[in-house]
């Protein structure tokens, strides 16, 4: 594969120079396909989540039908939006950075295309699986057992070509983006073949099981995800703005607590294993707050000069926003560790609120700000081709839903904790009465689903926009 | 920071620590447990605990596997220490490592929008079981659990009525000349629910007013 500074300088081709020094038009087509079809399996699980959620409203919704029962469609809902959209978006964004801060083209975008094509498919066939009764019974690794080999080839077909890329990269300096995508890359093989082998091929023994789930969900989320969102948010924040990053070395220290601590965790208090489990579980949680004081702190130092512009470009508030966002999550996350707290939190909605916060709100928004700065510049069309109206909307939409969904569901959480601590309140009697938070979150989730169709109609609209120019240059030549 | 080698070996060394800790660690500890012989709540006997499930409530744990009940359903029973699970009479003691030796898939769940199902073979019976799958707001007023009517059948009582037909109060009740009988899945997923008892005593959870377990003692008994 040859290497075009030109192309490299302005993303991963698809500019003007790009085509003339003949690298192809092929290579925006791989990570066009990673996020298309990232979204769209984020329309899937929202619209998955809102199925599930308006169940809350009349339990016998669709009950009839073995194929969209609450679990079944709770299962499908979590394979969508982890594997469906977190990780091929994780994967888009890391490809993306690695070459433009590597200045290098992207290696064997064929094959990059082929494993997107191939993820997509095998998760599909997992999903409709799941939603079919094949459910491997673990939380946050879902599909059957057939499923994993399937999605762990088309991730190493990505991986390799990612690898490679960051090998040819022009720029010796590493810039913290590249730890972050390079960690994420590496995190997620090691996670999903433990989950892969220990779950699935040759099952622990016990409740092992049960523990090894945990730590590979809780990895998943908080070290492959997290490491994927501040990757872009390292990049963006700085980018937009005009400014250095504070300090490289805050970077690099809430780069490697997070991969120290922040993969240490997810055992809830009080689960069936030995103590030292759950102690080793609540400590890594409550070191975690080290990461979130040095990334907030390098970010505030970064941005403290221009705050007022913060909101003037959808990229970056989409991208503070969702730091924000993270840091809350996180904060959620070690208050939700402390023993005095969790026996009242666990297992209530408390934990639920905190993970839509993480996923729909930190990756979420996160995602959305790069692909607004990215897809128009893979297409090779200026920032301005967006509809701005359409995205003003998406952005309060999901901003307002995420908080809905969020605020209700705490208070759900929390509320019902308290009311089951006293023995004279009944399971069903707590139940009915944190009801009214939950329903309102409805209307969070309905925002945050509204909020991703306006951007798929922009999105299509930029893609049709293209076309047209691609055509219209064809007959120029002609 | 500016070594790809050093990052990965940096990468790889704080991979395997998180690794060490809550994969490999714990697998050397509790990889090897095994049965207990150990008393029984309500036996007088000492007997192995835990025990496998029988087959039918194998197969209802694939169906409670397959429809996603742990979503709302734990199946643990914390300390009376960290939460009210022993308040609300979930379970008499704290769930332990050795309850779920032959569970298969292990499924704990995450949150609670049901109540806890540790021990709920331990305070049910099939038939209250059955009743709730098929129609949950009839035995608790405002109860969020969806009816699986899809695991019963309602069909032609034939030349005799069958003696598993649930018994059903008005509103419910199919036509006349009718039954309604639950399908083999209701009956797995009913005898699995009824498996669920974690009624053991452990060297970790003595018996209730005793300070040493009795489970040492017992073991020392049978050896002579």
């Amino acid at each position: 594969m040859s290497i075009v500074v030109s192309s490299a300088r302005t993303g991963c081709s698809a500019s003007p120079q790009a085509r003339k020094e003949g690298t192809g038009d092929a290579h925006p087509v791989p990570l066009l396909c990673l996020f298309a079809g990232a979204v769209l399996w984020l329309f899937v699980a929202l619209t998955l989540g809102l199925i599930d959620s308006l169940k809350f409203h009349n339990p016998e919704f669709l009950a009839g039908e073995p194929y969209l029962s609450y679990g079944r469609v709770h299962a499908a809902q979590n394979t969508a939006l982890l594997y469906g959209f977190g990780v091929p978006v994780a994967l888009g964004l890391g490809l993306w950075l690695l070459c433009r801060l590597g200045r290098a083209a992207l290696a064997a975008p064929w094959v990059v295309l082929l494993g997107a094509l191939f993820w997509n498919f095998a998760l599909a066939a997992g999903v409709a699986a799941v939603l079919c009764g094949g459910r491997s019974g673990y939380e946050g690794f879902e599909f059957p057992a057939w499923c994993a080999p399937l999605l762990f080839v088309a991730y190493i077909l990505i991986g390799v070509c990612a690898f490679v890329t960051f090998d040819r990269r022009r720029e010796e300096k590493l810039y913290p983006s590249q730890w972050f995508v390079i960690g994420a890359l590496f995190w997620f093989p090691w996670i999903f073949s433990t989950a892969g082998l220990l779950l699935l091929a040759a099952p622990a023994r016990g409740v092992l099981q049960a523990l090894i789930a945990c730590w590979c969900a809780h990895n998943l989320s908080g070290v492959f995800l997290g490491f994927a969102g501040l990757a872009s948010s390292f990049y963006f924040i700085p980018k937009i703005l005009g400014r250095p990053l504070h300090s490289h070395y805050l970077a690099a220290l809430a780069f490697w607590t997070i991969a120290l601590f922040g993969s240490c965790g997810g055992v809830p208090n009080g689960a069936p294993v030995p103590a030292w489990i759950v102690s080793l579980s609540v400590v890594g949680t409550g070191l975690t707050i080290v990461p979130l004081l040095a990334v907030a702190t390098n970010f505030y130092l970064t941005v403290r000069r221009d705050l007022e512009v913060l909101d003037a470009d959808p990229t970056l508030r989409f991208t503070y926003v969702g730091l924000m966002f993270w840091l809350i999550a996180g904060a959620q996350q070690i208050a939700g560790a402390l023993p005095g707290v969790s026996a009242i939190t666990d297992f209530t909605w408390f934990g639920a609120a905190r993970s839509g916060l993480f996923h729909n709100g930190f990756f979420g928004l996160t995602v959305f700000g790069a692909l607004y700065y990215i897809l128009p510049r893979l297409l090779g069309l200026g920032p301005a081709a967006w509809r701005p109206g359409l995205l003003k909307a998406h952005f309060f939409l999901a901003f307002l839903g995420v908080l809905i969904t969020y605020v209700s569901l705490v208070s759900a959480g929390v509320g019902q904790g308290i009311l089951l601590s006293d023995a004279r309140n009944s399971f069903a009697d707590v139940m009915r009465r944190t009801m009214l938070p939950l329903r309102v979150s409805t209307l969070g989730e309905l925002m945050i689903l509204v909020g991703t169709v306006l951007f798929l109609l922009n999105f299509a609209r930029i893609l049709i926009l293209a076309c047209r120019r691609c055509r219209a240059e064809a007959k120029e030549r002609a | 920071m500016n070594r790809g080698p050093l990052l990965f070996l940096g990468l790889f060394a704080t991979m395997a620590c998180s690794w060490l800790g809550f994969v490999l660690g714990p697998q050397l500890q509790l990889g090897g447990l095994t049965q207990t012989n150990t008393v029984v709540l309500g036996d007088a006997l000492s007997q192995s605990y835990p025990v496998p499930e029988p087959g039918d409530a194998r197969q209802g744990a694939e169906v409670y596997r397959a429809n996603g009940c742990a979503f709302c359903h734990t199946e643990m029973v914390r300390p009376r220490s960290l939460g009210s699970d022993i308040v609300q009479s979930w379970g008499a003691r704290r769930s332990l490592a050795e309850d779920y030796l032959f569970d298969q898939p292990v499924m704990l769940g995450s949150q609670r929008i049901g109540p806890d199902l540790a021990n709920v073979g331990l305070r049910s019976d099939t038939n209250g079981i059955l009743l709730r799958l098929y129609d949950p707001r009839r035995i608790i007023r405002g109860s969020l659990m969806p009816s699986y009517r899809f695991l019963f059948e309602t069909r032609k009582i034939g030349f005799f009525p069958s003696p598993d037909a649930l018994v059903l109060p008005p509103p419910d009740r199919p036509p006349p000349g009718c039954e309604v009988v639950p399908r083999p899945a209701a009956r797995a997923l009913a005898a699995y629910l009824m498996s669920l008892r974690q009624n053991g005593y452990l060297f970790e959870a003595p018996p209730p007013g005793q300070k040493t377990n009795a489970v040492p003692a017992v073991k020392t008994a049978a050896a002579k």
